[in-house]
């Protein structure tokens, strides 16, 4: 259903919206047909509404949901039916109903259900059990550790740094000292896309030719990503670069709320330094080819790299005060 | 007359003596350690190990002269004198670590579990005592008042035999810390010597007070020895908030520690020994805890009198006594998450790599189970109230709403287990194209999680009010606006919630943080001021018919076994979370497991062990319900015709 599209920055709010809508519209069709004496039995009714959000999970959003997820979605949903239908003695004496006559076979036409049910049932456990012991191609899922903890110092270039403490000395305001709230306000705009929020002010736009302090420290560390970074992580930052590809996993998509928006900016800093090769044990299967760019970086050059991901992607680096 | 009145005075200098003998008993630990603490604690208790006496011994040898050394604390950063030995640098080493042909940690672990089961169902149990005993002492209904008592002594009946496993368990442990982490275990009663004597005390203090408590319920049933029985069970309380407390102290120290230097020598200040970065949030949190688990405990055990009861009046009873037992255990689940954000925000604030392994890295997915745990309990309650109606005339009004609130729930539920970090075939995360999916992959934060379980929690408070509403009708002159405000204020509360939950993604992390507190103010509202507001709309109002006590579909009763078995489990899970957040450490960056198991097990293996202590503690459990059940069973001998040449019987009016 990819013709109608998801609205980027929406997603999340779409995703349960266009649910509540539909189960609106089952209630209201439910309802109406109750009145018309064509009410919809139950146990149909619940399995109908199960199957539906399966449907729904599986080929509405995009891209695919992993199995692992679809499955946790299906038993929670499958919980809340069950609470629905047997929420009260009524419901669920109406619920159970068809399931008791094709028990106690009250018809013959219940007779064969239940018969059919009775080879179905066990056979189609049976493939199930011999299918899931058939020997599989498949590469082994990875449980992996995205953000793996950091450690509480790391030394790059021969100076030790306190991850828990240390400020990016660039984040600096007109007088030169170190403010979080002025550079917050100067990063882009998130909205319908990421916009400067005044092109022609040099306080914003790190491409003015008098930009000075933290928007010309923004400019630099953008010229640094893009003649290291951006084959990987691309022009966008969202790790959709010209060889982002060539990896499994692909580089990090900078522009999702769940990567550097949720670290803090020292952790960014550990990570550029180290690269893939100095992730911790936690780490494991250390999938990422990152290199450690204190190999080819001046620490000076790591920092300015790391405001400007933060500045482009309109994400404020996590603090704790 | 005169001699009713002399009664009575003898009475009342009876109770006053009693309560200051109690006094007296409760104050009587922290004398006699008094020494102890003034004397600061000196080097360690049980012998050193054999690194730390060949260091002294160098020591000593290098010179007489006394000096003193100072030492700066790891935590608090004050200066202090080295009173006590470096904690040990252990090694992979029988001396260090004797073992079976088994993994030491995992029986210790099972050991610890279990006492931790019952220490906290003996801990949370006589608080519900107390609350129900006060119940009925304040409570004008003379059946009611009879029916609390009896209520508070079934509960206190079955915490005494609990008490005594716990105390069991409670060795085995000790046993096991000293024969397979001797090292360690000696290293830490150095530190702890004085805090582990008034421990000791404190449980001495602890079982006198329950068991005069539990056997001289009968007589002291009546006049101001009721009232002096009651005030036990606050003393009894008491005691046994300062042994959680005192014990939490330990984990603490594990955790985060103070009032030792870099090399872990005591320096002194038993203080800040206990005050560690995470002792209070730990108390707090494992306080509400036990509660919501004790509650747990007593609803199944309700549950399974209930499915045997052979009779209406017996199935009565134990609906009520679940129903009672399900509320106060819910009561105090609900600020139990606020409660574990508060314990996660400290931890953050003190390492931040601790908060990352717990929440973003090595153990997150142990989080998401934990959410599922978390969402089992409050649907499980939900669908309980909504069963619950059902025994109600008038309860069908609510009924035919439940499958909206039913939405809400798993809305939120669904936000709230959405992992941040999924598992998938290597073809899914391509097909994905990255780790992070864009739409599902919001839900993975914080902001989104906040949203969910505020929802929950407030769509729980509502089914609660819909339950006390069940088989009345408000009659107050304001009931049309009542319900107006009541209706405004939780879609108000929502809505609130689901905007602040997607603003938090606008925002810089620490103002987002901040934004919790308007979300967990909108769900305490709904929580007090919806309660109160019902309540006081409730005191007019008209019945629509009894509630039928009894009359109850079995499926509640099982939801309230799931409740207690979810609950079991979470603890366990969390224990387990809390207690792997070291890594390899004993003591946290200052003592150093070098034993061979100082890595973090795989989550099955984690999931199968906690699924063990479960069905371990709840077959044990079974077995001191059935004692319960037991000592019912006793028909009580006619004191009209006694026993020729037989013992005096015991009383057995309870």
């Amino acid at each position: 259903m990819t013709w109608l599209k998801l609205v980027e920055g929406y997603m999340p709010m779409q995703m349960i919206s266009e649910l509540a809508g539909s189960i609106l519209i089952f209630a209201l069709a439910n309802w109406a047909l109750n009145r018309a004496g064509m009410g919809i039995p139950k146990f149909w009714a619940g399995v109908g509404v199960w199957i539906y959000i399966q449907l729904y999970l599986k080929y509405r959003i995009y891209p695919p949901i992993p199995f692992s997820v679809r499955a946790i979605y299906g038993t929670v949903s499958a919980c809340g039916i069950f609470m629905w239908v047997s929420g009260s003695e009524d419901a669920w004496q109406e619920f159970k109903r068809p399931v008791m006559n094709v028990m106690d076979g009250i018809s013959g036409f219940h007779k064969a259900v239940r018969t059919v049910a009775l080879i179905v049932i066990p056979l189609a456990l049976g493939g199930f059990a011999y299918t899931s012991f058939l020997p599989s191609f498949e590469e082994p899922i990875e449980l992996r550790t995205v953000h793996p903890a950091p450690p509480a110092t790391t030394k790059v270039h021969g100076k030790t740094f306190v991850l828990q403490v240390v400020e990016n000395p660039y984040r600096v305001n007109n007088e030169g000292k170190y403010d979080q709230a002025y550079t917050d306000a100067r990063i882009v705009e998130q909205a319908m896309g990421r916009l400067m929020k005044d092109v022609n002010d040099p306080n914003y736009n790190p491409w003015d030719p008098n930009a000075e302090g933290y928007t010309k420290y923004v400019r630099e560390g953008g010229e640094i990503f893009f003649q290291n970074c951006h084959f990987c992580h691309g022009d966008n930052l969202n790790g959709r670069g010209l060889w982002a590809y060539a990896f499994n996993p692909i580089p990090a998509n900078f522009t999702d709320a769940g990567t550097i928006a949720q670290l803090q900016e020292t952790f960014v800093f550990w990570r550029v330094s180290k690269g893939g090769i100095g992730l911790p044990g936690e780490g494991f299967p250390w999938a990422s080819v990152m290199p450690p760019w204190e190999q080819h970086l001046t620490v000076d050059e790591i920092w300015k790299v790391v405001m400007f991901e933060y500045w482009h992607t309109g994400y404020y680096p996590r603090t704790w005060d | 007359m005169g001699r009713l009145t002399s009664g009575r005075t003898g009475k009342k200098f009876l109770a006053v003596t009693g309560l200051f003998v109690m006094g007296v008993m409760l104050l009587l630990p922290v004398f006699v350690a008094l020494p102890a603490l003034a004397g600061g604690g000196a080097p360690a208790a049980g012998g050193p190990p054999p690194d730390v006496v060949a260091a002294q011994e160098a020591e000593g040898a290098e010179g007489e002269e006394e000096k003193v050394e100072i030492g700066r604390d790891v935590y608090y950063k004050t200066e202090g004198p080295v009173v006590g030995a470096p904690a040990p640098k252990t090694q992979d080493t029988p001396e260090f670590y004797p073992r079976y042909n088994f993994e030491s940690r995992v029986l210790l672990w099972v050991a610890n579990q279990q006492h931790l089961y019952y220490g906290s169902f003996v801990l949370a149990v006589p608080i519900f005592c107390m609350c129900i005993e006060f119940a009925g002492l304040v409570s004008k209904d003379k059946a009611m008042a009879k029916k609390y008592d009896q209520l508070a002594y079934d509960f206190i009946k079955i915490s005494l035999t609990a008490y005594s496993l716990t105390a069991i368990l409670g060795g085995i442990l000790i046993f096991t810390f000293l024969t397979l982490y001797p090292a360690f275990f000696g290293y830490l009663s150095s530190i702890f010597r004085p805090v582990m004597h008034i421990y000791a005390l404190m449980f001495v203090a602890e079982s006198g007070t329950l068991y005069i408590y539990y056997y001289g319920w009968d007589k002291m049933k009546e006049g101001m020895l009721k009232w002096l029985h009651a005030s036990m069970s606050v003393v009894l309380n008491v005691i046994g908030t300062v042994l959680m407390f005192l014990a939490n102290s330990w984990i603490g120290f594990m955790m985060s520690p103070a009032g030792v230097d870099e090399q872990g020598r005591y320096l002194g200040n038993i203080w800040h020994v206990l005050h560690t970065a995470l002792w209070n949030p730990l108390n707090v949190h494992r306080i509400l805890g036990n509660m919501a688990f004790g509650g747990g405990v007593v609803a199944a055990y309700a549950a399974y009198r209930f499915l045997s009861a052979k009779n209406d009046e017996e199935r009565a009873h134990y609906d009520w006594m679940g129903y009672i037992a399900m509320a106060l255990g819910v009561a105090f689940l609900i600020p139990l998450p606020f409660a574990g954000y508060w314990l996660m925000r400290e931890v953050y604030a003190y390492r931040q790599q601790m908060g990352i392994t717990l929440m973003g890295g090595l153990l997150a997915w142990l989080f998401i189970i934990q959410a599922t745990m978390i969402g089992i309990l409050f649907l499980t309650t939900n669908y309980y109230l909504w069963q619950a109606l059902g025994r109600m005339t008038g309860g069908e009004r609510f009924q035919r709403y439940i499958k909206y609130f039913v939405f809400i729930l798993v809305v939120g539920l669904l936000v709230f287990i959405t992992p941040h970090t999924i598992v998938m075939t290597p073809a899914e995360l391509k097909a994905m194209g990255g780790q992070q999916h864009p739409v599902l992959g919001n839900y993975g934060v914080m902001s989104a999680k906040n949203g969910g379980i505020n929802a929950i929690i407030m769509t729980t408070i509502a089914s609660f009010i819909w339950y006390q509403r069940g088989n009345r009708v408000p009659a107050v002159k304001w009931a049309k606006f009542g319900n107006i405000f009541l209706i405004t204020f939780f879609v108000v509360a929502h809505l609130n919630n689901i905007w602040v939950a997607c603003y938090g993604y606008f925002i810089p992390a620490n103002v987002r943080i901040g934004l919790s507190v308007p979300q967990v103010a909108g769900t305490l509202s709904c929580l007090f001021i919806g309660s109160a507001l019902n309540l006081a709309m409730l005191k007019q109002s008209r019945e629509l018919g009894p509630i039928r006590w009894g009359q109850i579909a079995p499926r509640s009763q099982y939801a309230l076994i799931m409740l207690a078995t979810a609950f079991t489990w979470m603890m366990g899970l969390m224990g387990y979370i809390r207690s792997s957040v070291r890594l390899f450490w004993h003591v946290n960056e200052i003592m150093r497991d070098n034993s061979p198991w100082a890595y973090t097990h795989t989550i099955g293996f984690g999931a199968n062990v906690i699924s063990f202590n479960v069905l371990f503690f709840w077959i044990t459990i079974m077995f001191v319900f059935w004692l319960g059940a037991l000592g019912a069973k006793k028909a009580p001998v006619p004191a009209t015709q006694p026993v020729p040449g037989a013992a005096p019987q015991p009383v057995t009016g309870h």
